[in-house]
């Protein structure tokens, strides 16, 4: 099924691409239907930014790097939790690469974007009261692109690449980490804002965000 | 609000996208009859040609020429004395001068009534006409152009016509029949086939020499090859590939009109699409495809891509599209038939005809093509007033201490700006990254390739190597080149970045990579340039 480890990594049969899918699919469903204390609140929210991450993602895609989905994932690590979040990296990732086309790779980036939402559960971007802080967010959009990069990155390596030569993979993708930067800090000063509207739309209390990290300690 | 600025920057950035994929399809039917020719695409007209069998009512065989972005038809010409199948394809020339004099453009139509008449591109009108020899049918293959006049494959032989008035410059009677039979114009003379198996060499002075290649009917133009003519002859139990008068090869009936592009000759019959590569020795088939086509090929090449195009004589018609080996889509219109005649193409122009006497024309870029170049530039110095405009927003919310108007303004001069400069400074810095190994000169190459390109490919732990050939400008073109040399069978995707390779000798691997004096190339093998002496090693990944 995964017949070769290449640049582009394994070729992929179809039927496995299929089992690949449905068992990530039915992942990301069981994480979000797995009980928990605070209702449905997070459901709407979430798809609603699946939504908009797969469209903005298959809209930008023409501009590499720049997309919302890294700033999204932080938000939603961050006021969700880990669980949440990697179910959001799931779903964006299955959606907008079946326009964008996917492979070997969309494990990567789910791993990456998971990572990212994990990290921001730890590192929140939300004050103790549940508030957006702006400035942590800021500080997300950069900090979230060295992990998220690296993640995408391991794609590539195989049996015959050394260190030194990931080590310059990596470095030639600099600057396209750089316009990632760019790209969340954006999203995150013009959009921020109103993405955390969207995440509180269904939100009766502010104790969720307390209530979510002490339940994904589980995952 | 504040959210409207960055949003209408990125929107101006998307522009460039959405021009590209800008289609506009027209269709026209014509009352009566078939498209059994390639449509014409000259400029901003399209021309085409109707033909039939016509008895009794009024309708009759039809040259009409329409607008290529509207459809508006511009003229039509109908005659009134061609009654069978008009199969001759319909000929353009620019204007120029010669000895016999000056002529302007034309639109040369050969008719089966054995009338040849030039047309005014503009307005259809008649500027000069004349007849050739009739035996129940008259003109049904392709005519040539020679200098200062047109060769017309006439019923029974071949004619020759000044471009500037019309006046016949040579006819020669074979003493045979010929239908289709299009003429080729040689270093000897001009050269037809005929449906008793003869191929015929008319010398310009007039005198004539046959040569028998077997029982069977030629209904193309002969195609010169380095070994000599190939011809595709249609025989009763199905055809027979000649090359230089041998017989190389027996396929299906009902052989379309074979074309050579580069070292390949694409041919099709009934049963199957056929490539075949001309190789150091001799012309041999290459790879086959079951698909019935029966009619004209014709082929499409944008820059490194080659795409030849046959239409699907089926009830469900549409045209294959293949590369040099194999199908590689079906193109569809929603009026799909039998056809047999071939897309007409021009810079972002599809014409497609079929036998239900429907055109359908499509454009991929707005009727202003010709101002791409301006759009591109108009959307740069939109980009580079985005980011002046922003800087200068910046400034200002500096001044005035605007903190969080600076961030946001900031974070979108920032991106703006990297969109701008990122992707140019990363193919430096691949270029300069580039992981470089020692190329050596390999002793048992001959002396000879020295100072030539060389290649060298690696496949399946074996090395193969050529060197000596003319100089090639890309990876690509001499990668197709060393192949055909070798006997290396290449297995090429037209992808969305360019040409991609997928497999030597139908080893696909992991992939292929390929070096150029020892260095990885940060583009693309159409794109990757080549010097003189270059040396590009293929190899798996």
């Amino acid at each position: 099924m995964l017949s070769a480890i290449g640049t582009h990594g394994p070729t992929v049969s179809p039927t496995a691409l299929l089992f690949l899918h449905a068992t990530l699919f039915f992942i990301a469903v069981w994480l979000l239907i797995k009980p928990q204390r605070d209702g449905n609140a997070w459901l709407w929210p979430l798809f609603l930014l699946v939504a908009i991450a797969s469209i903005s993602r298959i809209a930008m895609s023409f501009i590499p790097n720049v997309m919302p989905v890294t700033i999204l994932a932080v938000m939603v690590g961050s006021k969700f939790g880990v669980q949440r979040g990697f179910a959001f990296a799931v779903l964006v990732t299955l959606a907008s690469n079946a326009v964008l086309g996917h492979g070997w790779w969309s494990l990567f980036q789910i791993a990456g974007w998971a990572s990212v939402a994990l990290v921001a559960s730890w590192i929140s971007v939300h004050d103790e009261n549940g508030n957006l802080s702006m400035t942590q967010l800021a500080f997300s959009a950069l900090w979230s692109v060295p992990i998220f990069s690296f993640i995408v990155s391991l794609s590539i390596i195989d049996s015959g690449m050394s260190a030194f030569e990931f080590g310059l993979y990596l470095a030639n993708g600099l600057l396209f980490d750089a316009l990632h930067f760019f790209g969340n800090l954006f999203f995150a000063m013009w959009f921020g804002q109103w993405f955390e509207r969207l995440l509180q739309m269904n939100q009766p209390t502010r104790q969720l965000v307390q209530q979510e990290s002490e339940h994904v300690s589980a995952l | 609000m504040m959210r409207v600025p960055p949003i209408l920057v990125l929107l101006i950035l998307c522009i460039p996208l959405a021009q590209a994929s800008t289609e506009t399809t027209w269709t026209h039917e014509f009352d009566a009859g078939y498209i059994t020719t390639k449509p014409l695409v000259i400029d901003d007209a399209v021309y085409v040609r109707t033909s039939g069998f016509w008895t009794g009512s009024d309708d009759r065989p039809i040259v009409a020429a329409f607008d290529v972005y509207t459809g508006e038809e511009r003229w039509s010409y109908s005659s009134q004395t061609s009654l069978q199948h008009d199969m001759s394809p319909l000929l353009f020339v620019e204007s120029g001068t010669g000895p016999c004099g000056e002529w302007d453009a034309l639109l040369l139509v050969g008719w089966n009534d054995g009338k040849i008449t030039a047309h005014s591109p503009e307005d259809g009108s008649i500027i000069w006409q004349n007849q050739t020899e009739v035996n129940l049918l008259g003109i049904t293959g392709q005519m040539a152009i020679e200098n200062d006049r047109i060769i017309v494959p006439t019923r029974t032989g071949v004619a020759s016509f000044c471009l500037a008035n019309g006046v016949q410059l040579l006819e020669v009677d074979t003493g045979n029949n010929g239908w289709r039979n299009g003429v080729l114009i040689t270093e000897e003379g001009y050269v037809i086939g005929d449906e008793s198996g003869h191929l015929h060499t008319i010398h310009r002075n007039g005198t004539l020499s046959t040569t028998y290649l077997g029982e069977g009917k030629i209904r193309h133009a002969p195609i010169d090859t380095r070994h000599g003519l190939f011809v595709h002859m249609q025989t009763d139990s199905g055809s027979s590939l000649y090359l230089n008068g041998s017989l190389i090869g027996s396929v299906g009936g009902s052989p379309a009109i074979p074309l050579m592009h580069e070292d390949r000759i694409y041919a099709s019959t009934s049963n199957e699409w056929i490539s075949m590569l001309c190789g150091a020795e001799t012309c041999s088939i290459e790879s086959i495809e079951s698909f019935r086509s029966n009619g004209e090929l014709n082929l499409r090449t944008n820059n490194s891509t080659v795409e030849i195009w046959a239409p699907s004589n089926t009830p469900e018609g549409g045209w294959g599209v293949f590369n040099q080996t194999s199908l590689i889509r079906m193109e569809q219109t929603p009026f799909d038939t039998y056809g047999t005649a071939a897309p007409g193409f021009s810079q972002g122009v599809l014409a497609l005809g079929n036998d239900a006497g429907i055109l359908q024309v499509t454009h991929y870029d707005s009727p202003q093509k010709k101002v791409d170049s301006v759009d591109g530039s108009i959307v740069q110095t939109i980009h580079y007033i985005a980011i002046l405009g922003l800087f200068l927003l910046l400034c200002r919310s500096f001044s005035v201490h605007d903190w969080s108007q600076m961030m946001k303004i900031g974070s979108a001069f920032f991106l703006v700006l990297a969109i701008a400069v990122v992707p140019e400074l990363s193919v430096n810095l691949a270029e300069k990254t580039a992981t470089q190994s020692e190329v050596e000169w390999d002793s048992s190459w001959p002396d000879e390739w020295k100072q030539t390109q060389v290649i060298v490919f690696e496949i399946d732990g074996k090395e193969r190597a050529i060197g000596g050939l003319e100089s090639q400008d890309t990876v690509y073109e001499l990668t197709l080149l060393a192949c055909q040399e070798l006997g290396i069978q290449s297995q090429v995707e037209q992808q969305y970045l360019g040409a991609y390779l997928v497999a030597f000798n139908e080893s696909a691997g992991d992939g292929w990579e390929f070096t150029i004096d020892g260095k990885r190339s940060p583009v693309g093998m159409s794109e990757a340039q080549l010097g003189e002496s270059s040396i590009v090693e293929w190899r798996p990944v």
